[in-house]
């Protein structure tokens, strides 16, 4: 094995998750698991309100003004999460750009302050 | 045992394996964890397709990798970590040093994301060429040939970067 196995072995080797990661986990998935059982008992209700003669005209523009509802959300929620993307990358370009900037200004002090030659 | 029971004990088993494999493909703690716990919550979606522990650590395996490789194109993630970024390790030479391995690790993540994947793969999970190709669908020639390429990419950088360390 050369010694570039042996140093990438090392520099990727297993490390530990972060603390109650698992509990983290465990509550996504009860979270997940009590909004689909939601959206089950929605669709069941409207199912049986649909069933009703009475109710039926009522149902259907309920549930046409719950698939508009949902896709403006999710719309909407694809525009934030776009806008919290570009302000990632524009927080990214400050920090490079601050960096470099901090550079040039040791730079130019090195140069200001270095003794003269005569 | 219920099947949550069940679940969590795989999540427990398999938790620094994922969260591994997408910290030293992101570099991004928070970002890891996001991604390795939307993974798990597939995993518990799919539990019924999974036959045996075997399947679940190669199914995770696969998951994870094609998790990071979307996150990487989907947020053109390339290159967070410029060359410039990597320190300079502390001892030249000899058994290898914490800034040597965060060198490194940097470097990895600076590769191109095809790349990336098979160098994780290879090193942090010790799989060989056909495990690789099987688990990431690609044939093992082209995985040995890309590894290949990615390990030359790494010796030039790593010789640029550090010197004569590697």
């Amino acid at each position: 094995m050369s010694q570039m196995d042996d140093a990438l072995r090392e520099a990727l080797r297993r490390e530990a998750a972060p603390e109650g990661f698992a509990e983290r986990v465990m509550a996504k998935v009860g979270r997940e698991e009590r909004q689909a059982t939601k959206s089950d008992d929605l669709s069941h209700w409207l199912l049986a309100a649909f069933r009703r003669p009475q109710l039926r005209w009522a149902t259907a523009l309920a549930g046409v003004a719950l698939a508009i509802g949902t896709m403006e959300y999710r719309n909407e929620a694809e525009k934030r999460a776009e806008g919290e993307r570009a302000k990632d990358q524009v927080m990214l370009a400050l920090r490079i750009t601050g960096g470099k900037l901090r550079l040039t200004q040791a730079a130019v002090r090195r140069i200001q302050y270095a003794p003269r030659e005569q | 045992m219920t099947p949550v029971a069940d679940f969590e004990g795989m999540v427990r088993e398999h938790q620094s394996m994922v969260f591994s494999i997408a910290y030293h493909f992101l570099h991004d703690r928070p970002a890891a964890e996001e991604l390795a716990q939307d993974v798990f919550l597939q995993l518990f979606k799919s539990m019924g397709a999974l036959e045996s522990a075997e399947h679940v650590t190669r199914w995770l395996r696969r998951v994870t990798t094609n998790r990071c490789i979307d996150h990487c194109r989907r947020s053109r993630l390339m290159p967070r970590i410029g060359l410039d970024q990597v320190p300079e390790p502390s001892i030249p030479g000899g058994a290898p040093d914490l800034m040597l391995s965060r060198a490194l690790g940097q470097l990895v993540a600076s590769l191109p994301a095809n790349w990336r994947a098979l160098v994780i793969l290879k090193y942090q999970e010790e799989m060989e060429t056909e495990e690789i190709a099987r688990a990431l669908d690609m044939p093992a020639g082209t995985v040995k040939s890309q590894l290949s390429r990615a390990l030359d990419f790494l010796r030039e950088k790593a010789s640029r970067v550090l010197g004569e360390t590697v």
